[in-house]
């Protein structure tokens, strides 16, 4: 079968596009995935593990396989995380989720699809889309990830840094930049190593169960997102990127305990703590990834603020029509999806993307 | 899960499926009737309440969302006068909760992979489902009311008796001599019966309803069930016309559905409410002045006492008999009377087991009964 569609990309979200296209009935042969880790769970995996993050923040169906039945609840084989999934309680395990991640990829026939080359250039022609010459594709779906770790300017060449998604230990007192999920994470890790511990940030974390509100998630939310204007848009966009964490005793009780006795608190600005941890994510915005900035730069696309203007469906508008197809998923396709750096984002860019192809099939 | 208005009303329509199956096998129109109630209840819950108060429902709302479903159902049910036996309503109802639970997070998510993000629409399968169902639903009740039995009124007096060979719904008026029935699905309502042999006599039928039916003057047997299976409720029976009345006898009727005496009153006969081999539930019934015993369940029969209220019973006031297997519990049992004869299984009993009965008999309240509560000729009698 010849490859019509083509995901750039070689993460979670990369995988998910994969088995959701899987799912609709296209074979390997007809896929092709472009990208650096032959393992898509490899730079998530990573990552988790520098944090040392045990439980996902995302629920029982946030995992990259194509239908969200049965999710990681059922898999546990046990009533109490049912339970806890009625009640939104169920976070799955870190590692239930990258085993069942293993086990999509190994049935999905990725291998088969993956070829692995960094792409440069995405060209439009008449009848789709050459990465780096290869193709045309009639079909691009573009996963490449977050950009790459925010760094905060200051501590760049200071050898106490080191950013939270590094493998590291912990010092005897140590220095949190940060007020989000990572960093949240990371107090407590550096509590249980036996560090005294300072949370830098400039604002109190919002504390949220998931990243975004859930109506947000679905069409119900969406729609009104979708209908507001460009600006309103990108005001909410940076709204919801402000850090956040979920409220539970579970964050709040180790940190209270070490306020008590003097291990924890909280500060504006750096002290001489012998580590500084960067919990501060990733860098953000189109501009930030060369694909995405040639992409834009090439084909004059429509762009806001740090973002590129797409369609409710993920697609790019000025390159899509009745018989190519550009999406994007992952942290890029905000725009059209405002958690669209989790499992659910990858999954709706994915849905969209199926939906075109069967369409022009 | 956030739905969407429309995401509503097609997981709602398409989870329907299951219970509508359910109904057109009972081939019961009330079934169908109880489909389209429910259904209607929620379409109307969907557009007014839920949308409005739950941008976002968690799952767990299921349980309470349903409990309040439930009752506004039954509450429907009695005010449209959909007769519906109250178990197999509930399993209707249970069946139909259920797969709407099954159907949003197992099924429709299996099956449409946007069902989440879509805010539970289900595309071109939602709407085709949505009009097989509303067709179901409406054509169901579009039959039910082109089939529904034919109903008479009676008005004044009308000279008996008036034997029953069709379906049919006999509403209001007097008969005199009697009313005999010999089809199924026959309903009365709101009838009165003066004199004859029988009040209404029942043979051989089933599926037989006698809603506020009132007896006077009677020489036999107020309402007699012969080989039949028949719900009586808030029947009157009173100033027979022999001292061998009996006020509601049900026998024989062992291989016909469960039948039920509730809510009636009986007055002044020998025996006030009688089954032999049958399975009855005698419930809420009151029972005043009988000269033989007040509730008798016998010959093998099994059945329930519940809630009556037996007063001024000459010699016996309930009993289980002749091998019967019985639940007696929260009757009131009043002056039983001695009758006189020296035998101690009438010396004014409230309660008794005789001849190789089991009954169990808690909850009750005996007043003014010198023959208490006991067992006789090899009976059982458990007291909790």
């Amino acid at each position: 079968m010849a490859e019509r569609c083509a995901i750039v990309g070689s993460g979670l979200a990369a995988l998910a596009a994969y088995a959701t296209l899987r799912h609709g009935g296209i074979e390997p042969g007809g896929i092709a995935v472009f990208g650096t880790h032959a393992d898509p769970t490899e730079v998530w995996r990573t990552r988790a593990a520098s944090i040392r993050q045990r439980r996902m923040r995302s629920e029982s169906e946030g995992h990259v396989a194509a239908p969200a039945w049965p999710g990681l609840a059922l898999r546990e084989r046990r009533l109490t995380p049912v339970w806890e999934t009625l009640t939104n309680r169920y976070h799955p395990p870190v590692d239930l989720f990258l085993r069942h991640a293993d086990a999509v990829r190994a049935r999905s026939g990725w291998e088969q699809s993956f070829r692995q080359r960094r792409v440069e250039r995405i060209t439009a022609v008449d009848d789709g889309f050459e990465l780096d010459g290869e193709g045309p594709f009639a079909h691009v779906l573009v996963a490449t990830g977050h950009p790459g770790l925010a760094f905060p300017e200051r501590l760049v060449g200071d050898p106490r840094a080191v950013h939270a998604y590094e493998p590291h230990g912990y010092a005897a007192t140590v220095a949190i930049v940060g007020a989000g999920m990572a960093a949240a994470t990371e107090w407590l890790n550096a509590l249980a190593a036996g560090a005294e511990v300072v949370s830098i940030r400039r604002r109190e974390p919002v504390r949220r169960p998931l990243n975004v509100p859930r109506p947000l998630l679905s069409k119900r939310g969406l729609a009104p997102f979708h209908a507001a204007s460009p600006e309103r848009r990108a005001s909410l966009l940076r709204e919801l990127s402000t850090p956040s964490y979920p409220s539970g005793p579970e964050w709040d009780e180790p940190v209270a305990a070490a306020e008590r006795e003097g291990r924890f608190r909280v500060e504006a600005s750096l002290n001489g703590a012998e580590q500084v941890i960067c919990a501060t994510g990733f860098r953000r915005g189109y501009l930030e990834d060369a694909l995405l900035a040639r992409l834009a730069a090439d084909h004059g696309l429509e762009t806001h603020d740090r973002w590129i203007v797409l369609a409710p469906d993920s697609t790019v508008p000025a390159l899509t029509d009745g018989r190519r197809t550009l999406s994007l998923a992952g942290a890029a396709a905000q725009w059209a999806f405002p958690a669209a750096d989790t499992i659910a984002g990858a999954k709706y860019a994915a849905h969209a993307f199926l939906r075109r192809i069967c369409r022009t099939r | 899960m956030s739905y969407t208005l429309r995401g509503r009303v097609e997981s709602r329509l398409g989870a329907a499926v299951p219970a509508l199956v359910v109904a057109i096998a009972l081939q019961r129109w009330w079934a169908i009737e109880l489909v389209a109630l429910m259904l209607a209840l929620g379409l109307v819950l969907d557009l007014c309440v839920y949308h409005r108060l739950f941008a976002y429902q968690p799952a767990w709302s299921a349980l309470p969302l349903g409990a309040v479903e439930l009752g506004l159902t039954y509450a429907a049910m009695r005010a449209l006068d959909i007769r519906a036996p109250l178990d197999l309503a509930l399993l209707l109802y249970g069946v139909a909760w259920l797969s709407g639970q099954l159907f949003a997070h197992a099924l429709y998510p299996r099956l449409r992979l946007e069902y989440a993000e879509g805010g539970g629409e289900l595309g071109r399968l939602g709407g085709a489902t949505a009009v097989a169902v509303a067709t179901v639903v409406v054509g169901g009740l579009g039959a039910a009311y082109a089939t529904r039995q034919p109903t008479v009124h009676l008005h004044g007096v009308v000279q008996g008796p008036i034997v029953i060979t069709r379906s049919e719904t006999l509403v209001g008026g007097v008969v005199r001599g009697g009313i005999i029935v010999r089809a199924n699905h026959v309903t009365l309502r709101h009838v009165t019966v003066v004199g004859g042999d029988y009040g209404v006599n029942i043979e051989h039928v089933e599926h037989v309803m006698l809603d506020r039916v009132r007896v006077v003057g009677v020489s036999l047997d107020g309402i007699r069930a012969l080989d039949a299976g028949v719900m009586i409720d808030n029947c009157s029976i009173s100033s027979p016309a022999g001292s061998m009345v009996t006020g509601v006898l049900v026998s024989y009727s062992m291989g016909r559905p469960m039948s039920m005496v509730s809510g009636c009153t009986i007055a002044g006969t020998r025996e006030g409410i009688a089954t032999h081999s049958s399975m009855v539930d005698v419930m809420d019934n009151r029972v005043v002045d009988t000269t033989e015993r007040g509730i008798l369940l016998g010959e093998m029969s099994m059945g329930m006492a519940h809630g009556n209220d037996v007063e001024g019973a000459k010699g016996i006031g309930i009993i289980c008999m002749d091998r019967s297997v019985c639940e007696i519990d929260h009757n009131t049992v009043a002056g039983a009377r001695v009758d006189g004869t020296e035998d101690p299984t009438r010396g004014g009993v409230a309660i008794e087991a005789f001849f190789y009965a089991e009954a169990s008999v808690h909850h009750n309240t005996v007043v003014a009964s010198p023959g208490g509560v006991r067992a006789f000729d090899n009976s059982l009698l458990e007291q909790r």
